[in-house]
């Protein structure tokens, strides 16, 4: 069979579109290599672990991430960094998902036009050597709080090169207070390291330490190590907290006080003068009286092992009279040199706001800093930086306020994509290393700061090498490989300084204003706003409140209903002549004349996610008192505030109070000594579980869960959860697999909230598998409920018929097409985890005990042919959890931890009374009141 | 008979009066206005309907108010109601045939016709309300390469066997009752078309005695079957709900409780259908105030039936003594949904009992109003089954409001729509009284003169 003949015209045209259609599959012009041998140490399908740090507010905290195939997809503390211990917390988890944020910066901008590199360098050159020969006049650089020893020295080197250079630092939330008390106590900054696990009797007087912080997780665990309630029994720590609104410090506190920031001073004034200072202040209220009278009894019954800590809210003078009670208590913190520039300390935001207004500056350098937004409102540093004239250039992620002001923006590496160094509080060095080559042309701090030297190729990895190779001595390279392996430098943390007496402190004269008293707190899921635009941070239910998708101001109950402001209500928080307007929200356990308000929110500039969720708290702040302000007046509005919350308050009473048990220590006590409880086994039809294999089940201990949410957050990030959106959370489907379920145990006067993380049971009835038409849901012989997508229909009976209501329904295309705002972009992809189905529109989906990662413990030992080892198999909620409260294991295992954990007397089932045998089973909450305020309630 | 038959037909009908009155319309008569504006109006919620499900397949079911606390809502409501709905017909037509109550001739036709376009419609709820709604025939037994059966101890598969069991049957009892008609039809049509469609339809029926002694065996055996179906179907229904375990699902009393609601419903909706198309085809000689006082009693009945499920259901919660199984009975009475409780109890206990004065009984629009009140108490009792139960479980931390979005409503609204075409079209193709019934019945009472 012959073709037909073409004519002449055809034949050509034939040619012509064959070849036009080869010329477009051809090879890219450069070398590219076949994957004929594998790259040394990449297995497909087989992760690799590397170290690195990440920074909070400058401080290092130590990550282990997960890398597959050149992508990263999960972090995970570092056992070896005393920032992280094996633990993180939401920002280290939502790092991640930072890094692949689409709304990265990714080009040079001059204004609003994009440049290149080369153009900012033509254009930046000039005015660098017109400051150098002018000795730097005129120049200043702004950065973030530096604790990156490369980072200094570069600045060093910066202003030998530029001696009349101006540094200024600014960090929203930072430790200026906490350093000027210890300079007045000390009478030199010295930044103290309370070590709550040596602590018998804590006082924390306006202090979060278990709450978000550079150093939150490693508060968690040292907490968590003196309030483990065990048969075999140990120190049980007790905690004492004053504060003006419910923190988490406050929540896991024996006994609480609500008091406005102000009153807390004198709190603090009073414990001085009973220790012996000189001091009279005001007289306190009755409750508060014997709550100092009782703590310090109790601190005092406890030398060198009691405590006192207050917070970075608190003013300077109060930091030091608290150093000069823990001294006289014989308790106080270790004491470290903070880490910093070997000459004088940067100085701070305002200076610039001046020189700026002024017209001092002629060229401004802004590394990682967005003052234009979390600078305090006073200062209008935003006006300033518009006004000003400068050649004004900004390194950063993401084109930000700062940014937008700038007259060049230049893209900057994620931490991630970056070589650098970083310090913990401790002062340990991590190096860190880059896990993905920039996804971007970005450029990294150290070679801007490279190009303002003079030197136009310098690298991060050339500058680190650069301040390492100088300090150490004999192989460098074995240093160096084994520090980046460790992510720690092994006897870096810097050394204890013995801290000169204490001196008292003068305090200044309290003014009463009247009205309210506005107190100002970083947000636990945002931090000073840095985190706004992360879809996973936006929708992380805040700690007791359990708001997301924005702020609110708590107030008191009584002074809402005084001035006639309805839960959930706008108002407008007026103060000085500024106002905000934001939604009330009535939380129980704020002191009656105090208004906390969480900054970080109200973003104009962060992205497709951020943009204008919740209100600015900045615009109130003020330069001179950042964390608090009396003469507050809040007005009603009359308008629904649309606050978004995942649980409203609720309390628990009566006979509901067995779903969040509680015991006192001399309770536990009492229970220690009786034999372990029989199991209880609600009569079944049902056959019982095989237990012929591993029979995986998990311990949860209330007493240790501080609320963090750093388990929600890890869920997230190791099972692609996706994120749905305001709209969808405020219908009411919200789809994390793990949820902190925050009941109030306590008086409306004195709640006592409880945190009770609720992940899958993992039912052995589980009442979800019988009524599943089609057998999506089944139990495996481990016994794990087990969800299968492919075969789900979605008919959502499981759901239905859950006691513990813990199954999330993909009502749209969540993560499958039908995504929240750019929770699309394909860049997004690369973060999920390729162990882990991502799951399509219409089935139900839910906590699965990490089975990937049960699996690839089987794998292992089945390779190895032993049995899976206790402690193998870690689940991502459990290797987040700073205070450890969170065990995993074969139950079937008498000796495995968890089973262990079963036998304790405190240990009940969720819903047990039902019938279901749950696997995830709970550690009551163990509480250790003082007898001396013990008013009977219980 | 003549005791009981008394007042069903107007003295002195005849045969033929009986027949033209009812196969007139049909063969001769014009639709007046009335009927095509109706039409149009149940063509545009018909296409409502048809709108919102392509919608649904386009969006997903996230277009519908449920959220991850309250998972069920408006379809499962729908659902339960139409089936509901459905129940009369075929209670009418077998219980009251073996029970020989004379009044049902003139009413089973048109509730049967009932029963099967709202199981039909109840049967698209459950299917819509999937998240892969695609793949709901995974719920039938086939033999299939996944090597998967249903899994039996779902209600849901059990309710599904209900559900085609019931409309199979519902089909072929409404068909066979049909076959004396239709040759009726056949023998009086006017045009050629209508004679070759009645004719096949008619299944070569001659009316010869043997031809009335089988079908009459058949028809009294069918009828026979039909009531267990009935019991079961809403029984299983029930099951649904009873055989999980959540506060205010977890009861015994749901099954039988649900064959009431039903039969309750279902009555209801026959008098207002029974009412439309009197006024509609000028049936008032056959259609009488005896056949609605008769209703009206079953209604009361039901109702009083109802009234003491209620009860029951609050003394079990309470007596109980579970935790949750009070919380959830002070939520519904005293609860953020009380007052659309206390409403369904207004309508489905309270209206109802105006039926005890015969005078209410006797007056139509009493009783229309009655019925349909208590058509939206038993649409309310539906709904809240669900929102209740799943708003108010056993955490309080998963305790959610719910919502309702106009998707929901669309549904329902063109859901109505749907079932009045189907009735309209019905009444224009198909004799809306049993003319043989009704025949019987004229034969009957004569023999008796």
């Amino acid at each position: 069979m012959s073709a037909p003949p073409l004519t002449r015209r055809q034949a050509a045209l034939a040619l012509i579109a064959s070849a036009a259609s080869l010329a477009s599959c051809d090879r890219p012009e450069e070398e590219i290599v076949p994957y004929v041998e594998q790259p040394e140490r990449v297995v497909p399908g087989v992760p690799l672990r590397f170290a690195t740090a990440l920074p909070l507010d400058g401080y290092a905290r130590g990550v282990i991430a997960t890398v597959h195939e050149g992508r990263p997809v999960k972090l995970e503390g570092n056992p070896a960094h005393p920032g992280s211990g094996g633990a993180t917390d939401v920002f280290l988890e939502a790092e991640l998902l930072a890094l692949y944020d689409p709304d990265r910066s990714r080009a040079v901008r001059e204004g609003t036009r994009i440049a290149s590199w080369e153009g900012f360098l033509s254009a930046f050159l000039p005015p660098m050597r017109a400051a150098s020969a002018r000795g730097g006049e005129g120049l200043s650089l702004l950065t973030g709080h530096v604790t990156s020893p490369t980072l200094l020295r570069l600045i060093d080197e910066l202003r030998a090169r530029y001696p009349r250079l101006r540094w200024h630092a600014h960090q929203a939330v930072g430790e200026a207070n906490a350093l000027a008390g210890a300079a007045l106590a000390f009478g030199r900054p010295l930044l103290a390291l309370p070590r709550l696990d040596r602590a018998a009797v804590v006082l924390a007087i306006d202090a979060d330490p278990l709450g978000p912080g550079p150093d939150g997780i490693r508060h968690g665990r040292e907490f968590a190590a003196r309030r483990a309630a065990r048969r075999e029994g140990g120190g049980f720590s007790r905690l004492y907290a004053a504060e003006p609104a419910m923190t988490q410090t406050g929540a896991k506190a024996d006994h609480r006080l609500a008091l406005p920031p102000a009153a807390l001073g004198d709190l603090a004034a009073h414990l001085a003068a009973r220790l012996g200072a000189p001091l009279s202040p005001p007289a306190l209220p009755p409750a508060a009286a014997r709550f100092l009278d009782a703590a310090l009894a109790d601190l005092r019954a406890h030398p060198g092992e009691a405590l006192v800590v207050t917070g970075e809210w608190q003013p300077p003078e109060v930091h030091a009279l608290v150093h000069w009670i823990n001294e006289r208590l014989g308790g106080a913190p270790a004491f470290v040199e903070p880490p910093g520039a070997a000459g004088d300390g940067p100085a701070g935001i305002g200076e610039l706001a001046g020189d700026l207004r002024a017209g001092r500056v002629e060229t401004l350098l802004v590394l990682g800093a967005n003052p234009a937004y979390d600078a305090p409102g006073e200062l209008d540093l935003a006006g300033a930086l518009r006004g000003s004239q400068a050649f004004t250039v900004h390194l950063g992620a993401w084109r930000d306020e700062t940014a937008a002001l700038c007259r060049w923006h230049l893209p900057e590496h994620h931490p991630l994509e970056d070589w650098g160094d970083l310090r913990a509080r401790d002062g340990t060095v991590s190096l860190c290393q880059p896990l993905i080559r920039p996804l971007y042309g970005t450029r990294s701090a150290a070679w801007l700061l490279g190009v303002a030297l003079g030197r136009l190729d310098d690298t991060s990895h050339g500058a680190l090498r650069a301040t390492w190779s100088a300090r150490q001595e004999g192989d460098f390279e074995a240093w160096w490989r084994r520090a980046l392996h460790d992510g720690v430098v092994a006897g870096s943390a810097a050394p204890a300084v013995p801290p000169p007496p204490a001196r008292l402190p003068s305090l200044p004269e309290r003014v009463a204003g009247d009205g309210l008293a506005l107190a100002l707190r970083p947000d636990p899921t945002l931090w000073d706003g840095r985190y706004a635009n992360n879809a996973w941070l936006q929708e992380c239910p805040k700690p007791l409140t359990r708001l997301v998708w924005g702020n609110a101001a708590l107030m008191a109950p009584e002074d809402a209903a005084a001035r006639g402001i309805g839960d959930g209500e706008m108002i407008r928080l007026e103060l000085a002549g500024r106002s905000l307007e934001v939604p009330a929200l009535l939380a129980p356990g704020t002191a009656p004349g105090a208004v906390v308000l969480a900054l970080g929110h109200g973003r104009r500039r962060a992205g497709a996610i951020g943009d204008g969720v919740g209100a600015d708290a900045y615009a109130l702040r003020r330069a001179g008192a950042p964390w608090s302000a009396e003469g507050l007046a809040a007005v009603r509005l009359g308008r629904p505030g649309g606050l978004l919350r995942e649980q409203p308050g609720q309390r628990l009473e009566g006979e509901a109070k067995e779903l969040f048990q509680t015991l006192s220590l001399d309770g536990f006590s009492a229970r220690r000594s009786d034999p372990p409880p029989a199991p209880s086994r609600p009569p079944s039809l049902n056959p019982d579980a095989a237990r012929d294999t591993y029979a995986w089940g998990m311990v949860i201990d209330t007493t240790l869960c501080i609320g963090c949410n750093a388990c929600v957050v890890a869920c997230q990030s190791e099972n692609n959860v996706p994120v749905v959106g305001p709209e969808q959370v405020a219908g009411g489907r919200d789809m994390h697999w793990l949820r902190i379920d925050t009941y109030d145990l306590g008086t409306p006067e004195a709640p006592s909230p409880g945190f009770q993380p609720v992940p899958c049971m993992h039912c052995e009835h589980a009442p979800c598998e019988p009524v599943c038409p089609v057998a999506a849901s089944v139990h495996d012989a481990e016994g794990l409920n087990v969800q299968v997508y492919n075969r789900c229909i979605g008919t959502r009976f499981c759901q239905a018929n859950c006691p513990y209501k813990v199954r999330r329904f993909n009502w749209y295309g969540y993560a499958d097409g039908q995504e929240y705002a750019n929770q699309g972009a394909p860049v997004l992809a690369a973060q999920r985890n390729p162990e882990v189905t991502v799951r399509a529109r219409g089935v139900m989906e839910k906590c699965t005990y990490c089975t990937q990662r049960i699996s690839a413990a089987r794998r292992a030992a089945e390779r190895e042919g032993r049995p899976i080892r206790d402690g193998e198999v870690v689940t991502a909620c459990q290797a987040a959890c700073p205070s450890g409260a969170i065990v995993f294991g074969d139950i079937g295992d008498p000796a495995s931890a968890a089973a262990r954990l079963r036998q304790e007397p405190q240990h009940y089932a969720l819903l047990g009374h039902l019938g279901t045998r749950p696997r995830t089973t709970y550690l009551a909450e163990v509480s250790n009141p003082n007898p001396a305020l013990d008013d009977g309630a219980a | 008979m003549s005791a009981a038959g008394e007042g069903l037909l107007p003295p002195g009908l005849g045969y033929g009066q009986l027949v033209g009155a009812v196969a007139d319309p049909l063969m001769r008569g014009r639709m007046g206005r009335w009927y095509w504006t109706a039409f149009a109006a149940a063509l545009l919620l018909t296409l409502v309907l048809v709108g919102s499900i392509v919608w649904l397949f386009i969006e997903g079911i996230g277009i519908f108010g449920n959220n991850t606390t309250i998972v069920w809502g408006f379809p499962i409501a729908n659902y339960v109601w139409w089936v509901g709905i459905g129940n009369a017909g075929t209670l009418i037509s077998s219980m009251l045939l073996l029970t020989r109550q004379p009044w049902r001739a003139a009413i089973n036709r048109f509730a049967e016709a009932m029963t099967l376009f709202a199981v039909s419609i109840a049967g698209l709820f459950p299917i819509l309300h999937l998240g892969r709604p695609y793949l709901s025939y995974w719920l039938a037994p086939y033999p299939n390469t996944m090597l998967l059966w249903p899994q039996w101890r779902s209600a849901l598969v059990w309710d599904f066997a209900a559900i085609v069991t019931y409309l199979l049957f519902s089909v072929m009892f409404f068909y066979i009752g049909l076959i004396p008609d239709l040759a009726t039809l056949r023998d009086r049509a006017q045009s050629r078309t209508g004679q070759v469609v009645y004719g096949i339809l008619a299944l070569g029926w001659r009316g010869s005695a043997r031809h009335w002694a089988r079908h009459d065996a058949v028809y009294r055996a069918m009828a026979a079957m039909a009531v267990p179906l009935v019991v079961s179907v809403h029984s299983v229904v029930g099951l649904d709900f009873a055989a999980g375990l959540m506060p205010g699902w977890q009861e015994t009393i749901f099954p039988p409780y649900f064959v009431v609601g039903a039969l309750f419903s279902g009555f209801a909706m026959v008098v207002v259908l029974a009412a439309l198309m009197r006024w509609g085809f000028g049936l008032q000689s056959l259609l009488t105030a005896r056949h609605f006082e008769a209703m009206a009693k079953v209604i009361l009945a039901a109702s009083v039936i109802m009234a003491i499920s209620y009860g029951t259901e609050w003394l079990m919660s309470w007596y109980g003594g579970e935790r949750a199984e009070r919380s959830f009975l002070r939520h519904q009475l005293a609860g953020s949904d009380a007052l659309l409780y206390w409403g369904m109890i207004a309508c489905n206990v309270g209206a109802p009992q105006l039926l005890w004065l015969p005078a209410a009984r006797r007056s139509l629009p009493v009783l229309i109003g009655i019925s349909l009140l208590v058509n939206i108490g038993m649409w309310l009792e539906r709904i809240l089954i669900i929102w209740d139960t799943l708003s108010h479980g056993y955490l309080p931390s998963m305790w959610r409001p719910w919502h309702v979005t106009v998707w929901d409503w669309a549904l329902l609204a063109g859901s109505l729509g749907f079932y009045a075409l189907l009735f309209l079209v019905f009444a224009r193709v198909l004799p809306v009284v049993s003319m043989h019934d009704m025949g019987k019945l004229r034969h009957e009472e004569g023999g008796s003169r």
